[in-house]
């Protein structure tokens, strides 16, 4: 298990390294950013810039400055608009709410997709089966950028149970997770249903039956833990939309997180921030990853050796 | 008389009938309640995009100067105002603009899922066929590639290059061709490994010969599956960057830039602009998603 | 009394294309410490009757009849009433145990739980008596491998871990369903070895599934031959092989390929086994038979004759053994 473990993260560090430089390389590239010969940037930024890069020297330098700062310092550098911010000032406020609300969304997406999967594989064909199949179809038509709005409409305009925006409390939370959590936890039903409808034909579960084990033991003990393998490998996709989709979430309930960072740096074209950002979502992702790789090999014995 | 055991077999066996997998297959889709229900959606919603035009009164451009201003009370759908979805915040007809978006969208969603499936079949189909070192070297390039959050590149490329729509077309369809490229791959590595191609092989069968006719043939399947699985995902993400703010450019309009602009504006009671882009996108998506799984059950059958 | 009987069970699938009928009006009686073998081709129902006694066809699976063990009447019974039975009073091995055993459990892991969830142990006494009972199997260094997982483990192997597995609590009878189809000759007749010993120091009654007349003839007492989800013939097995009487024994018995046979061509039967959605009027082997006639049509009653004989044939004896 360990030298699995190891394997993967030999893999994960180098793909690491190689998405820090491309990002650096494509912002590099920008037309009409610091680095070509425009430089239509306020003075004092780019002499920010100049001082962290030194923009007349040769590129190998600045990957390695560039590169070396983030690996070492988490230093980002400065930002492309504000002369007195550095890229990790603005992503650094609004990453712990991103991190709070997308890892709540992502829990009660597992968690409810999960057992409504099992539930609706176990009575195969009831009224439950059909019911969790519609809702699942239904929540995947719907993606967050119109639940949202919809929530807002319902939950603050029509019976004024829940805040609009921002992001004071509790209670704030709660349409945002709904909003991103929603279209996650009906594929996650949707795969966990079928998965558990395959493995509970297969001839180990009845061996498991013909030991007289009782049913709920076959279930969880036997099918769950091999049934849960398809979505595992759904988990990684599913976070990295997840974070896009937390864009969606920071513009509509005004939260506050790195979303919001990026469309705003989108929208001034403050590169260094949108690649600040587009790395960090960069290494979560693998790390995450890594975390679902390491989950697949602790199921399946015959990965891990 | 008794007859002989072998000619009574004789006759049992002309009564039999062979069935082909295919027809197997398309007997169990067309037999799936659900894959035809999608059928007829999707048949509606591409007829209303080819066809819709010719029974609207108002072009998507025009703005109704009737309505301007006074679009909370005037600007609802009705008969005689010939603006049968009503009109959106400018005054232009939403049953025009509607038709529109449904056609872009369906274009997007068609052109990107092209493209995964070109791009993802070719680099699958070479790694699963060549096997050993070039399989393994280039599967690990897809798993570094999965790492990158392609939404936020495709933004970044957007806002650095201008909104073109190649860009448009070309990133949305990248975002996904991994995907399609492991499948294919995997399948590659199954049919290579199966009896009968060792056994065409074993006979003499040419290799340009085996994979036309073994091997394609059987990566069809799969391919139409994910294809058609593609499509909605092409469509959400090419709507989520519409909603953004980065998507096509007016007068062009998709989907997801109306859902965009309508969800906007319901707090001031103009639900028909939300309601009737967001019921084409809604229906569009049902469609697809009835048909892939019903090809995917037709195709795969697990008694689900 | 018999412990398990069997009367005029059949066994119909729903099917994509209309009903299944994999067992037809079977009946059978087998006593306590008996070896009962069940012979029949592929689709022939052997499998589903085995599976019936278990409780555990497929959902789409109705059956009709009765199955009385030890004078219960489990056919049909609630899951709470056969999970008493299953693996304490009757266990199942299966044909294949590289997917028969749990590929994400270790061995320990299954076998231990049936004994603490059926007899109450605790952990560590179910793990010595699992021990043990890998020991009885023959199994090397039982007590270092049980914490491996089936994948590290020979096909033969596998099947040992599946019979220690299933005589856990000392079942009174044990149903092999095809148990060395899927292994190679040479360890089938190991597994064989194994069963037979095990049979003789355990005396639980057992019933062989399997196509294979070769390992009927070693193993079983008595046989029952079956054919399109009916019984075509039974009795003790040395006079049924001997002097078979139905004309599908007399086929499936000249199939066998002989070393002292001259003669280079294979004595196959013509034709092909029934289609179970539509099976042929009367007896299912009239179309493929030789002794066929009109009368066929009706299916003949399963009548006993000599000492513990009975085949279901509207031929005379005389003139299928001519």
């Amino acid at each position: 298990m360990l030298s699995y473990i190891l394997k993967r993260l030999a893999i994960a560090i180098p793909t690491l390294l190689l998405l820090i430089v491309i990002s650096f390389l494509l912002m590099h590239s920008a037309p009409g950013g610091p680095f070509t010969s425009e430089r239509e940037l306020p003075p004092q930024v780019l002499a920010n810039l100049n001082a962290k890069y030194g923009l007349d020297d040769p590129l190998w330098k600045q990957i390695t400055t560039y590169v070396w700062g983030i690996v070492t310092e988490f230093d980002f550098g400065p930002s492309f608009v504000y002369k007195d911010r550095s890229v990790n000032e603005i992503i650094a406020q609004g990453f712990p709410i991103t991190l709070t609300y997308g890892l709540l969304s992502f829990a009660v997406a597992v968690i409810v997709g999960v057992s409504l999967g099992v539930a609706a594989a176990v009575r195969h064909n009831s009224a439950l089966d059909y019911a969790a199949v519609g809702v699942s179809i239904g929540a995947q038509v719907l993606p967050n950028f119109v639940m949202a709005p919809i929530l807002v409409l319902v939950f603050t305009l029509w019976l004024g149970w829940l805040p609009g925006g921002g992001w004071q409390g509790p209670e704030y939370w709660i349409m945002p997770v709904i909003a991103l959590s929603t279209s996650f936890m009906a594929s996650i039903a949707r795969i966990t249903r079928s998965s558990m409808l395959e493995v509970l034909t297969s001839n180990h579960i009845r061996t498991a039956r013909a030991k007289g084990l009782p049913e709920r033991r076959v279930i969880l003990r036997h099918a769950l833990k091999p049934a849960m393998l398809p979505v595992i490998s759904y988990l990684g996709p599913a976070f990295v939309a997840m974070i896009t989709g937390s864009v969606v979430v920071d513009i509509y309930f005004s939260t506050g997180g790195i979303g919001k960072a990026f469309v705003d740096s989108a929208l001034n074209r403050d590169y260094a921030v949108m690649m600040g950002v587009t790395i960090l979502v960069g290494a979560l992702t693998i790390f995450f990853n890594l975390v679902v790789d390491i989950l697949y090999g602790w199921i399946d014995p015959k990965i891990r050796y | 008389m008794v007859m002989t055991s072998e000619q009574r077999v004789g006759a049992t066996e002309i009564a039999a009938k062979g069935r082909s997998p295919w027809a197997d297959a398309r007997r169990r889709f067309f037999r799936n309640k659900a894959a035809l229900m999608g059928l007829v959606i999707l048949g509606f919603v591409v007829a209303f995009a080819l066809f819709g035009n010719s029974l609207a009164q108002w072009s998507n451009e025009e703005l109704d100067y009737n309505v301007m201003g006074q679009i909370v009370e005037l600007g609802g759908p009705s008969i005689e105002s010939g603006h049968y979805f009503g009109t959106d915040d400018l005054g232009r007809d939403l049953y025009a603009r509607t038709v529109q978006g449904t056609q872009i969208s369906l274009a997007v969603g068609l052109v990107g899922a092209l493209i995964a499936c070109v791009v993802g079949t070719l680099y699958g189909a070479v790694a699963g066929y060549f096997g050993g070192r070039t399989d393994s070297i280039m599967m690990r390039l897809v798993d570094i590639f999965m790492a990158v959050p392609y939404m936020f590149v495709l933004i970044l490329l957007l806002v650095m290059y201008g909104r073109s729509i190649t860009i448009l077309f070309a990133g949305v369809g990248l975002i996904s061709w991994m995907e399609m490229a492991r499948i294919v791959r995997g399948q590659t590595l199954t049919i290579k490994g199966r009896e009968f191609v060792e056994a065409a092989r074993a006979t003499g069968v040419s290799a340009p010969v085996i994979i036309l006719r073994h091997i394609v043939p059987n990566l069809l399947g799969v391919i139409a599956v994910y294809a058609t699985l593609l499509v909605p995902l092409m469509i959400l993400t090419e709507s989520f960057i519409s909603f953004l703010g980065l998507g096509v450019q007016e007068p062009l309009t998709s989907l997801g830039a109306l859902i965009s602009e309508g969800a906007g504006t319901i707090a001031y009671g103009t639900t028909w602009q939300l309601g009737f882009p967001l019921l084409f996108f809604c229906l569009t998506l049902f469609g697809l998603f009835f048909i892939g799984d019903g090809l995917r059950d037709a195709l795969d059958p697990k008694d689900r | 009394m018999s412990l398990l009987e069997i009367r005029k069970l059949s066994v119909t699938f729903d099917g994509e294309d209309g009903p299944v009928h994999a067992v037809n009006d079977l009946s059978l009686s087998i006593n306590r410490g008996e070896t009962l073998g069940i012979v029949g081709e592929s689709g022939s129902g052997k499998s589903q009757t085995a599976f019936s006694i278990m409780g555990l066809l497929a959902p789409n699976g109705r059956t009709g009849g009765s199955i009385r063990f030890d004078g219960q009447e489990i056919l049909g019974a609630k899951p709470k009433v056969l999970n008493k039975i299953r693996a304490e009073r009757i266990a199942m091995i299966f044909q294949d145990p590289m997917t028969s055993l749990n590929p994400y459990m270790r061995i320990s892991d299954q076998m231990t739980e049936v004994l603490t969830l059926h007899q109450g142990l605790s952990k560590r006494d179910a793990l010595a008596e699992s021990v043990r009972m890998l020991d009885a199997v023959k199994i090397p260094a039982a007590k270092e491998r049980i914490r491996l997982f089936p994948h590290e483990f020979s096909g033969g192997m596998r099947q040992r871990v599946m019979i220690a597995m299933s005589l856990l609590c000392k079942p009174d009878l044990l149903i092999a369903d095809e148990p060395t189809t899927a292994l190679d000759v040479t360890v089938q007749a190991q597994i064989m070895e194994l069963l037979g010993d095990l049979q003789k120091d355990f005396g639980m009654a057992t019933i062989l599934i399997t196509h294979d007349l070769g390992v009927v003839a070693g193993f079983c007492e008595r046989v029952l031959v079956m054919y399109g989800g009916r019984v075509m013939e039974q009795g003790p097995t040395e006079p049924l092989f001997a002097e078979p009487t139905h004309p599908y024994t007399r086929g499936l018995l000249a199939a066998v390929p002989r070393v002292d046979d001259e003669d280079a061509t294979m004595k196959a039967i013509p034709g092909n086994p029934p289609n179970m959605a539509a099976p042929p009027e009367g007896c299912p082997f009239r179309p493929r038979c030789n002794y066929a006639g009109e009368d066929c049509r009706v299916m003949p009653p399963l009548a006993p004759f000599d000492a513990g004989r009975a085949r279901a044939c509207h031929r005379p004896i005389a003139e299928v053994t001519a």
